[in-house]
C-alpha cells in the first residue's frame, strides 16, 4: 500500500519542474502516448472492456466500467489510476512498456486542465469493420451460365449454377413428381400429400403445373401453421412460466394464433416484426397489435419463494435484448452482457444502450375474450340479470308493504340493553410498530407497519364512579378497513385483555370474571372463545372467522363492583400473541355502572339511542338508521330476501378471464444503467437507448427513443443485417442448411456466407422498396417483405426442385452438400413427424388455432414436474388428435415425444433445430401409444378396403405412408413380412386380437387385419417416412 | 416384454428364417443382383454407421483415473451444519442475533432480517474411519466408508434460488439451454454400452424444481441427453412393445424396417439412413437390456439387505420426503446405478426432491437421511468390493447449503428451518481416483462464510473433469460463435482433491 504514495510525491515532484513548459497540448503530448501504450487494445481493432481512445467522443464515454476520463479530475480518472499503478488489481498497460512518470504527469495535468481534446485531432471518426456482414448489402449482377442445358428458373439457379460450373460441376435432375409434392407440402404445410392429391399432380400435365401446386399449397391455411411453428421456436414459445414453480399459461396460445393468422394472410415481415417489437407503440395501435408484441412475454417467470423480483426482471429484458438482436440481425449480443465482446466490435455500453429500449417495458395483461366466450358470457349474463330484477322488485315490494308494520311491532318490544359509556383514551400505545391513533368516536384506530404479534396498552379516564363490565368493540371502517383484524383473511385473536388501575395509592389489578361475546370463532377443539381472552393463557384466545367484516362486542364482567377514586387512571392491556399479523384494526372500549348480568349488545350504543328517545322527538336521520337497521339485522323475512339477492349476486357470471400477455411501455422511464460484470446489483454508468455503432445510423422519433424506433431501424434499406438473416432463415428451413450455416451468428465467429452473392441479390429482391428495385437492371418484382413470395421464389427455382440422393463422387467433394448440386434429404421435425403419422391414418383433427392441448402422457411422467404441480389431462374427443404445434408445452415437463425429436425446450430462441438419430426416437415411434394408435388405424382401414389383391392393398397403404408406389424390391420384402406376420398372428389368436384393440379373438379376419396393422407400423418406422427428400 | 406362453419360433430363428427367404427368393420379381449388391451396401453402411454414430467411444485428454460418474443429487438443499460441518460455537450462540455487518449485503430468500436469530443444530457429531472425519449422527452408514469420502466443507456458489442453483450445479452457469455434466461426459468419450444409453438418470421421490433442465443436453444434440428410467411401468419410456406385439412380431417389424432402409440406402446413399438402421438396432437391444438391467432377481439377499430394499419407514411427519415407498425407490436407484455401471453407462443420476426444510427440519431431514444413508454407504461399499470404485466417482451433491439462522418467515416466532444459503455448503466425493479420508476446506464458527480453501462450482467441475482425463479449458462446443465450456470462464483443478 505504500507504493501510490511514493508515487504521488514523485509525481508532485516532477509537476514542480513542469511550469516552465507551454500548456499541454493534446496532439502534441497526450495522443502519441495513446497511440504507443494504448491503441492496440483501445484503438481501431480492438476494444477491450468497451474502451477506445482514439475518437473523441468514445473516449469521453468511457468503457464498460463507466467513465474513463474525468474532465478536470485526474485523481477520479480510472486511466490515471490504471496507468500510474495506482490500482494495484489493474496495471496499464498490462504487457509491454509502462508509462514514465514524465507522461502519467502530463495525462494529470492535460486532464485537470479540461482535457482539452481539439476535433481535428480525432482519428477517421466512427467505427469501421471490414467484417463482410457489415457491409451494405450490394445488387449483385446476375451471372451468366454456360452450360445451355443447365436449367435455370430463375437467378437462384444462376447463382448456384456458376458457383458448381467453377468447381466443374453441375444440377441434379429434377426431382420425380411423387418426391416433389411430398417434398413440397412437408416444407410449406407440414403434412404430407394425400394419395388424391399426389394423383392429381403427377396427371396434371400443365407446364405450371408445379407452380399452381405451390399457389395452392401458400394459400393453405396449414401454411401458418407450418411457418408460425418456425417463428415460435426464434419466439421461444411455450404454454408455462418455467423455473421451478412453472405455472401453466393457459391463454399463451393468443399470440401463437397471432402469428400463424399473420402468416397466413402474409404480414409482410417488417410490419410482422414491428408489430411484434412495438405493436403497442404505434399510432393508434388495434387490438391484434397489442396482442402481436405477446413475442417479449415468452421470456420465463421465476415465482419460486424468495426470489428477488427486480433480478428476474432483468433477466427477462436480457433475454428480450438477446432474443432481439439474434432474430434480426444475427447477432451473438449475450455476449456484451457483462463485457464488450471478444470477436464482434459490440461494446458492453452498446449492449445497455439496447438494453434501455426494453428495460421500459412493463408486461401487461390484455382482457382478449374469444368469440366463443363472448357470445357464451352474454348469454349468462342476460340470465343473471334477469333474475336479478325479479329478485329485486320481490324485495323492494316488502320493504314498502310490509316492513313498516313489522318495525313498529318488534319497536314495541325491542329492549335496549345496559348503557355504556365510552372511556375517555389519554395514551394509546403498541408493541412491534404498530400505531395507534385516537378518533373522535373515542375508538382507536390501528395503522404503520403490520406486525406478527402486537400489544396494545390504552391509558384512560371515566367520569363513572362505579364500573360493573367492560365492554370492547371491534370495529369495522371504510373501505380501507373492511374487516375488524390486520391480518390477510381479517381475522384477529384476542389472547388476553387486563384491566390495570392506577392512583395516588398505587396499581391494582382488576379481576376479571365471564366474557361474553356476540360471536366466536368455532374450530375443532377449543376453538376461539371469549372466555380465552381472560384466562391468563396466551396461547388462546378470542376471534371471530368468518364474521371478520362485521362489527363485534365482548363483555367482560367485574368480580367485585369497582369504586374509582379521584384521579385514578384504568390501563388497558390487550394482549395479541397468536402471530401472523393477527391483531386488531379498529376498536372502542367503554365501561358501565350498571347491574349484570351484562350482555354483549347486539343491538348498536346508536340503535339503542334511538330506540331510547320517543317516536316523535326523533330526528329524521334517526328514524332512516332504525329503518335501516331493522331491515338489514331485525327482520328475518328482509333478511331472507336480502340474501337471497346476495346470494344471486355471489352468481353473477365473471367475464372471461382470457388475457393476452403483451408488452406496453412504462409512463415513467426506468433509468437503465449498465450491470458490471452483468450484475445486476452493481450498477456502472447510465446508458440511453441506442444501436452498436458498426451499424447503420439510429434516427428516433423524439429525443426519448423507444422500441418503435429501434424496429424501424431494424428495417431501414441502410441496415446490412436484417434481410440477409431473415432469407437465410428462410433458405435454412428449404435446404436444411443456411447460405450462412451459423443462422444465429452473422459475426466474426459465424460462418461466411457459401454464396454471398446469392444470399445478397436475395436479401435485396426480398427487402427492397418499390422505387429502388424499378431502378435496377433486371429487377424482380417487388417482394416487399413478402415471406410467401419469397418462398415462392425459392422453391420454384431448379435449384430447390433437384433430387436429393447422393452420389459417391459428390460425397467425397462435397460432403456437406455446401455447393447445392442436389436437394438434402431431412428428418423431419418433431410436430411434422407426429402430423406425418396422423394424417397418413387419418386421424388428424386439422382444426386450426385455439388452446393448447394434451395428448396422453404417463402419470408418471407428468409428477416429475416440481411438487406434483403439474396437472396433465389428457385431451376429450379427436383434440388430441390436433397437430404437434398444439401441444401444451410445459416448461419443465416438456412432451417427451417432441423432446426426443429435438424440439427447443423454449428456454431461449432457438434458430436451428438438431436432427439426431437415437435409439429413444426409434422406441418412441415403435411403441409410443399414439404412434401404434396410428398404425392401428391404417391397418385397419387396409383391412376394410376389400377390394383389390394383397398387393393391391400393400400398395395403397405404401402410397398413403410415402406418396410414391414401392419398388419391386420394397414390394417383395413386404409381402415376406406378411407371410410371416401372418404365420405368427395366425399361432396365436389373443396376441392378434389385443394388436387389433378388441378383446374378441373368434371374429373373422383378425389375424389379417393384425398383420396389415403391424406392416402399417413398419412403414410409418421406415427412414423414408420421417424424411422429407 | 413378457413372453407369452405359445409355441411359437424364437425371435431369432424367424429372423434367420425370413431372412434366407427373403434373400433367396427371386420369383418375388427381386433379382439376386439386388441383394448382391445389398450386400456390399453393407460394406458402406458399416462406414456410414460408425461415421454418424454420436457415440462411439473416444479417447480422453490424457490419461483417466474415473470411466463412471454417479451423481447423487439431492434437490432443494440438504443443510450442511446438521449433516457435515459440525459447528459447537452455533449451539452456544443459540438464540443470538448476528451482528448487523454481517447481515447488511446479504439477500435472503425467506428470512427477514428484523429479528432473526442464530439456530443450533440438535445433532451430534461423531468421528469416523481411520480419517476421523466427524459426521452427523443422521449418517451412521456413511461413516463407515469414511475413509473412502473426500468430504469438502467450502462449496460456494453463485445462486440463491432453487432453479437457477441446480442449474449452476448441473451446468455449471444458471442459463438455459446448457448441457449437463452428464452429457458433457458422454460428448466428450461416447458410450461404452452397446445396449444401455450413455446417460441415465434415476428418480426418486417427488418432481424436483429443475425438471426435465436437470438433464438436458441443451445445445449438444440430444444424443447426450439424460434418459430417464421411471420407477413404475416400462424403465423407459416406449420400452415396451404395443399391446399384442410380442416379441417375436417385434423382431420380424425391426428387421423388415432394417431392410427396407437398407433398400433406400442404397437408393440415396445418405449415411442419415445408416444411423437409423443403427439406432432402430440399439433400440431392439435396449428392449432386452433394459430390463433385464432393472431386474435384481439375480442379486443375492444380502446384497439387497444390504441396500436396504426391503426396510421399514419411520413414521414420522416428513411431508416433503415423497410419500411411502421413498425408501425402497432410493434404495433401488442406488443398486441400479451399479447396475449401470457395470454395463458400461458413463453417467448416473440419481435425483431425490426435496431437502428444502424451511421448517420442520429435524423431522424432514431424519426421514431423508433414514433414506439415503444406508443405500448410499452400501453402494459405495459394493463398488470397491467389486473393484469399480476405483472408475467410478460416486458424487453428493445439492445446490447450495442452509442459514445457520434460523428461518422466521413472515416473521414467524415458531423457528423450525433455516434457508437457502449458497456462501457455504457441503458436499462429498468418492472414489474415481479421488482423495479419501480427508476434509477439505473449511467455514467459520458458525458455518456462513468459508475460511479456508474455497471451492466454487466451476472448480468442481473442473476437478471432476479432469478425473476423466479432460482439460476443462479445452473440452468445448461451438454454438453461437462462442466455445462454450462446463466451466464458463473459470474453474481450475484442486490438486489436493485428487489422489
Amino acid at each position: 500500500m505504500n507504493q501510490p504514495l511514493t508515487f504521488t510525491l514523485a509525481a508532485a515532484g516532477l509537476l514542480l519542474a513542469l511550469p516552465a513548459r507551454a500548456a499541454v497540448d493534446f496532439a502534441r503530448d497526450i495522443q502519441p502516448i495513446f497511440a504507443k501504450h494504448c491503441y492496440s487494445c483501445h484503438g481501431p481493432e480492438k476494444q477491450k472492456s468497451g474502451l477506445r481512445l482514439d475518437i473523441k467522443a468514445a473516449a469521453f464515454a468511457g468503457g464498460d466500467a463507466g467513465k474513463s476520463i474525468v474532465l478536470g479530475k485526474s485523481a477520479e480518472s480510472r486511466l490515471v489510476k490504471f496507468v500510474s499503478g495506482a490500482d494495484k488489481e489493474n496495471v496499464m498497460p498490462p504487457k509491454g512498456e509502462r508509462l514514465g512518470a514524465t507522461q502519467v504527469a502530463l495525462i494529470k495535468e492535460w486532464i485537470d486542465a479540461g482535457a482539452v481534446w481539439p476535433d481535428s485531432a480525432s482519428a477517421s471518426g466512427a467505427t469501421k469493420s471490414a467484417h463482410w456482414s457489415f457491409q451494405p448489402i450490394q445488387r449483385p449482377i446476375v451471372p451468366q451460365i454456360k452450360n445451355s442445358k443447365a436449367t435455370v428458373r430463375n437467378p437462384i439457379d444462376a447463382f448456384v449454377l456458376a458457383r458448381l460450373e467453377k468447381e466443374k460441376l453441375a444440377h441434379a435432375p429434377e426431382g420425380d413428381r411423387y418426391t416433389l409434392i411430398r417434398r413440397l407440402s412437408l416444407d410449406l404445410t407440414g403434412l404430407p400429400p394425400r394419395p388424391e392429391e399426389v394423383a392429381e399432380f403427377v396427371n396434371d400435365s400443365r407446364a405450371d403445373a408445379y407452380e399452381r401446386l405451390a399457389d395452392r399449397l401458400l394459400a393453405s391455411p396449414h401454411f401458418g401453421e407450418r411457418w408460425g411453428r418456425h417463428w415460435l421456436d426464434i419466439a421461444r414459445y411455450a404454454d408455462s412460466d418455467g423455473y421451478e414453480k412453472d405455472r401453466t399459461r393457459p391463454f399463451a396460445f393468443i399470440y401463437r394464433d397471432w402469428v400463424i393468422n399473420a402468416i397466413n394472410r402474409d404480414l409482410p415481415f417488417d410490419q410482422f416484426s414491428i408489430e411484434q417489437l412495438a405493436g403497442d407503440l404505434l399510432p393508434d395501435a388495434t387490438h391484434e397489435q397489442r396482442i402481436a408484441t405477446g413475442l417479449h412475454r415468452q421470456t420465463l417467470t421465476n415465482t419460486e419463494g424468495g426470489v428477488d423480483q427486480e433480478e428476474f426482471r432483468c433477466k427477462a429484458t436480457v433475454d428480450r435484448v438477446n432474443t432481439t438482436a439474434t432474430a434480426w440481425l444475427g447477432l451473438t449480443m449475450g455476449c456484451t452482457e457483462c463485457h464488450s465482446h471478444k470477436y464482434d466490435p459490440l461494446t458492453q455500453r452498446e449492449y445497455y444502450q439496447f438494453f434501455a429500449f426494453f428495460n421500459n417495458a412493463s408486461e401487461k395483461n390484455l382482457p382478449s375474450p374469444q368469440a366463443a366466450e363472448s357470445a357464451s358470457y352474454n348469454k349468462l349474463k342476460g340470465a343473471w340479470e334477469a333474475e336479478q330484477s325479479k329478485l329485486k322488485s320481490a324485495f323492494d315490494g316488502y320493504v314498502k308493504n310490509e316492513l313498516p308494520r313489522k318495525q313498529a311491532e318488534w319497536e314495541k318490544q325491542a329492549q335496549p340493553s345496559a348503557r355504556w359509556t365510552v372511556l375517555e383514551p389519554k395514551k394509546a400505545a403498541a408493541s412491534n410498530g404498530a400505531e395507534l391513533k385516537t378518533q373522535s368516536d373515542k375508538s382507536i384506530l390501528v395503522g404503520g407497519p403490520n406486525p406478527a404479534t402486537a400489544t396494545y396498552t390504552i391509558e384512560a379516564t371515566t367520569d363513572l364512579k362505579t364500573i360493573t363490565g367492560f365492554r370492547l368493540e371491534t370495529l369495522v371502517g371504510d373501505s380501507t378497513n373492511k374487516n375488524v383484524g390486520r391480518t390477510k383473511n381479517g381475522n384477529f385473536v384476542l389472547s388476553e385483555f387486563s384491566v390495570k388501575i392506577a392512583g395516588a395509592d398505587g396499581e391494582r389489578t382488576v379481576a376479571l370474571r365471564d366474557a361474553v361475546a356476540d360471536f366466536h370463532q368455532e374450530r375443532s377443539g377449543k376453538g376461539y372463545p371469549a372466555a380465552a381472552a381472560i384466562d391468563g393463557d396466551l396461547k388462546t384466545g378470542w376471534a371471530v372467522i368468518p364474521q371478520t367484516n362485521r362489527a363485534h362486542t365482548i363483555i367482560f364482567h367485574i368480580r367485585e363492583p369497582l369504586t374509582l377514586s379521584a384521579g385514578e387512571r384504568l390501563t388497558i392491556t390487550i394482549d395479541q400473541q397468536h402471530g401472523t399479523e393477527h391483531t386488531l384494526a379498529h376498536f372502542r372500549i367503554a365501561a358501565t355502572s350498571e347491574a349484570g348480568p351484562l350482555r354483549p349488545d347486539t343491538i348498536p350504543a346508536l340503535i339503542a339511542e334511538v330506540l331510547r328517545t320517543p317516536t316523535a322527538q326523533r330526528k329524521p336521520e334517526q328514524t332512516q338508521t332504525l329503518v335501516k337497521y331493522f331491515r338489514e339485522s331485525g327482520d328475518t323475512d328482509a333478511a331472507k330476501l336480502q340474501t337471497q339477492l346476495d346470494e344471486h349476486a355471489k352468481k353473477q357470471p365473471k367475464p372471461p378471464e382470457t388475457f393476452a400477455a403483451t408488452i406496453s411501455e412504462e409512463p415513467k422511464a426506468r433509468e437503465t444503467r449498465i450491470h458490471i460484470r452483468g450484475n445486476f446489483l452493481t450498477k456502472g454508468d447510465t446508458a440511453q437507448p441506442g444501436t452498436p455503432a458498426v451499424l447503420h445510423p439510429f434516427k428516433p422519433r423524439n429525443a426519448r427513443a423507444d422500441r418503435l424506433d429501434l424496429a424501424r431501424w431494424l428495417f431501414e434499406p441502410a441496415n446490412p443485417l436484417t434481410a440477409r438473416v431473415a432469407v437465410n432463415h428462410v433458405w435454412k428451413t428449404l435446404f436444411g442448411r443456411g447460405l450462412v450455416l451459423t443462422v444465429d451468428d452473422f459475426g466474426m465467429r459465424g460462418e461466411k456466407p457459401s454464396h454471398a452473392e446469392l444470399l445478397d441479390w436475395l436479401a435485396s429482391t426480398f427487402a427492397a422498396p418499390a422505387d429502388a428495385l424499378a431502378k435496377m437492371p433486371g429487377a424482380q418484382p417487388n417482394l416487399g417483405w413478402s415471406r410467401k413470395a419469397l418462398i415462392k421464389l425459392i422453391v420454384t427455382s431448379a435449384t430447390y426442385r433437384q433430387e436429393s440422393r447422393a452420389h459417391p463422387e459428390l460425397a467425397q467433394r462435397d460432403p456437406n452438400n455446401v455447393l447445392l448440386a442436389r436437394q438434402n434429404r431431412l428428418r423431419l421435425e418433431a410436430e411434422a413427424v407426429r402430423d406425418s403419422y396422423l394424417t397418413a391414418s387419418g386421424l388428424l383433427n386439422p382444426a386450426i388455432g385455439g388452446p393448447s392441448i394434451r395428448p396422453a402422457l404417463p402419470a408418471d411422467i407428468a409428477a416429475l414436474g416440481y411438487a406434483n404441480s403439474v396437472k396433465w389431462t389428457e385431451s376429450a374427443g379427436n383434440e388430441k388428435y390436433r397437430r404437434g404445434l398444439y401441444i401444451f408445452f410445459q416448461r419443465t415437463v416438456p412432451y417427451p415425444m417432441l423432446m426426443t425429436f429435438d424440439s427447443p425446450d423454449s428456454n431461449a430462441l432457438c434458430a436451428r433445430r438438431e436432427r439426431s438419430n437415437t435409439p429413444l426416437q426409434a422406441l418412441t415411434l415403435l411403441n409410443d401409444s399414439s404412434f401404434f394408435e396410428c398404425a392401428q388405424t391404417l391397418g385397419k382401414i387396409a383391412h376394410t378396403e376389400n377390394s383389390g389383391t394383397l398387393e393391391e392393398k400393400l400398395k395403397r397403404i405404401f402410397q398413403r405412408c410415402l406418396a410414391r408406389s414401392p419398388m419391386p424390391s420394397e414390394l417383395a420384402r413386404l409381402k415376406q413380412l406378411y407371410a410371416a406376420q401372418l404365420q405368427l398372428a395366425q399361432a396365436n389368436p389373443e396376441a392378434a386380437a389385443k394388436i387389433c384393440g378388441t378383446d374378441k379373438k373368434d371374429q373373422p379376419g383378425l389375424a389379417e387385419q393384425a398383420t396389415l396393422i403391424a406392416l402399417s407400423r413398419v412403414l410409418l418406422n421406415l427412414d423414408e417416412f420421417i424424411t422429407r427428400e | 416384454m413378457i413372453m407369452e406362453n405359445r409355441p411359437e419360433l424364437s425371435p431369432s430363428e424367424i429372423a434367420q428364417l425370413t431372412r434366407r427367404d427373403f434373400l433367396a427368393t427371386s420369383t418375388t420379381g427381386l433379382g439376386t443382383l439386388a441383394f448382391a449388391s445389398m450386400l456390399e451396401q453393407n460394406g458402406l453402411l458399416a462406414a456410414d454407421a460408425q461415421r454418424s454414430d454420436p457415440l462411439v467411444p473416444r479417447p480422453p485428454h490424457f490419461a483417466a483415473k474415473a470411466k463412471n460418474c454417479i451423481l447423487i443429487y439431492f434437490e432443494g438443499a440438504p443443510s450442511h451444519i446438521d449433516l457435515f460441518d459440525p459447528k459447537p460455537k452455533l449451539n452456544e450462540l443459540n438464540g443470538q442475533k448476528l451482528p448487523d455487518s454481517m447481515l447488511e449485503k446479504v439477500r435472503f430468500a425467506f428470512i427477514k432480517k428484523e429479528g432473526v436469530r442464530l439456530m443450533g443444530s440438535p445433532r451430534k457429531f461423531q468421528k469416523h474411519g481411520q480419517c476421523g472425519m466427524e459426521l452427523s449422527d443422521l449418517l451412521p452408514h456413511l461413516g463407515s466408508v469414511a475413509d473412502d469420502l473426500c468430504l469438502i466443507r467450502s462449496m460456494h456458489t453463485d445462486q440463491f434460488n432453487h432453479h437457477p442453483g441446480q442449474l449452476m450445479m448441473n451446468c455449471g452457469v444458471p442459463l438455459f439451454g446448457r448441457p449437463t455434466m452428464g452429457s458433457w461426459l458422454n460428448y466428450a468419450l461416447g458410450s461404452e454400452s452397446k445396449n444401455l444409453p450413455g446417460y441415465v438418470v434415476l428418480t426418486a421421490g417427488r418432481g424436483s424444481s429443475a425438471g426435465a433442465s436437470a438433464w438436458t443436453s441443451g445445445f449438444l444434440p440430444s444424443n447426450y441427453a439424460g434418459v430417464l428410467f421411471r420407477n413404475q411401468g416400462d424403465p423407459v419410456l416406449n420400452l415396451g412393445n404395443p399391446a399384442g406385439i410380442t416379441p417375436a412380431m417385434q423382431h420380424l417389424g425391426i428387421d423388415a424396417i432394417g431392410d427396407l432402409n437398407r433398400l433406400r440406402h442404397q437408393y440415396v446413399a445418405d449415411p442419415e439412413i445408416a444411423a437409423r438402421i443403427g439406432a432402430y438396432e440399439l433400440a431392439g437391444r435396449m428392449q432386452t437390456a433394459a430390463p433385464e438391467l432393472m431386474d435384481l432377481s439375480k442379486e443375492s439377499q444380502a446384497t439387497l439387505d444390504a441396500y436396504g430394499l426391503n426396510r421399514k419407514e419411520p413414521n414420522l411427519k416428513a411431508e416433503r420426503g415423497g410419500g411411502a415407498g421413498q425408501y425402497r425407490n432410493f434404495a433401488r436407484s442406488c443398486l441400479h446405478a451399479r447396475r449401470m455401471v457395470e454395463r458400461g453407462v458413463r453417467f448416473v443420476t440419481v435425483l431425490h426432491a426435496s431437502w428444502d426444510h424451511h421448517s420442520n427440519l429435524n423431522n424432514e431431514l431424519t426421514y431423508n437421511t433414514g433414506m439415503a444413508d444406508q443405500p448410499i454407504a452400501a453402494l459405495i461399499k459394493d463398488l470397491k468390493q467389486r473393484g469399480l470404485l476405483d472408475s467410478t466417482l460416486v458424487v453428493w451433491a445439492s445446490e447450495f447449503g442452509r442459514t445457520p439462522l434460523g428461518e422466521n418467515r413472515g416473521g414467524s416466532t415458531n423457528v423450525t428451518g433455516r434457508d437457502h444459503h449458497p456462501f457455504a455448503f457441503s458436499m462429498w466425493m468418492a472414489g474415481g481416483g479421488v482423495k479419501g479420508g480427508q476434509v477439505y476446506g473449511a467455514t467459520d464458527e458458525i458455518g456462513w462464510n468459508i475460511t479456508k480453501d474455497p471451492v466454487h462450482v466451476n472448480d468442481l467441475h473442473a476437478t471432476i473433469l479432469h478425473q476423466f482425463g479432460l482439460n476443462h479449458e479445452k473440452l468445448t462446443y461451438r454454438f453461437q460463435g462462442r466455445d462454450f465450456r462446463l466451466t464458463d470462464v473459470a474453474g481450475k483443478v484442486i490438486p489436493k482433491l485428487i489422489a
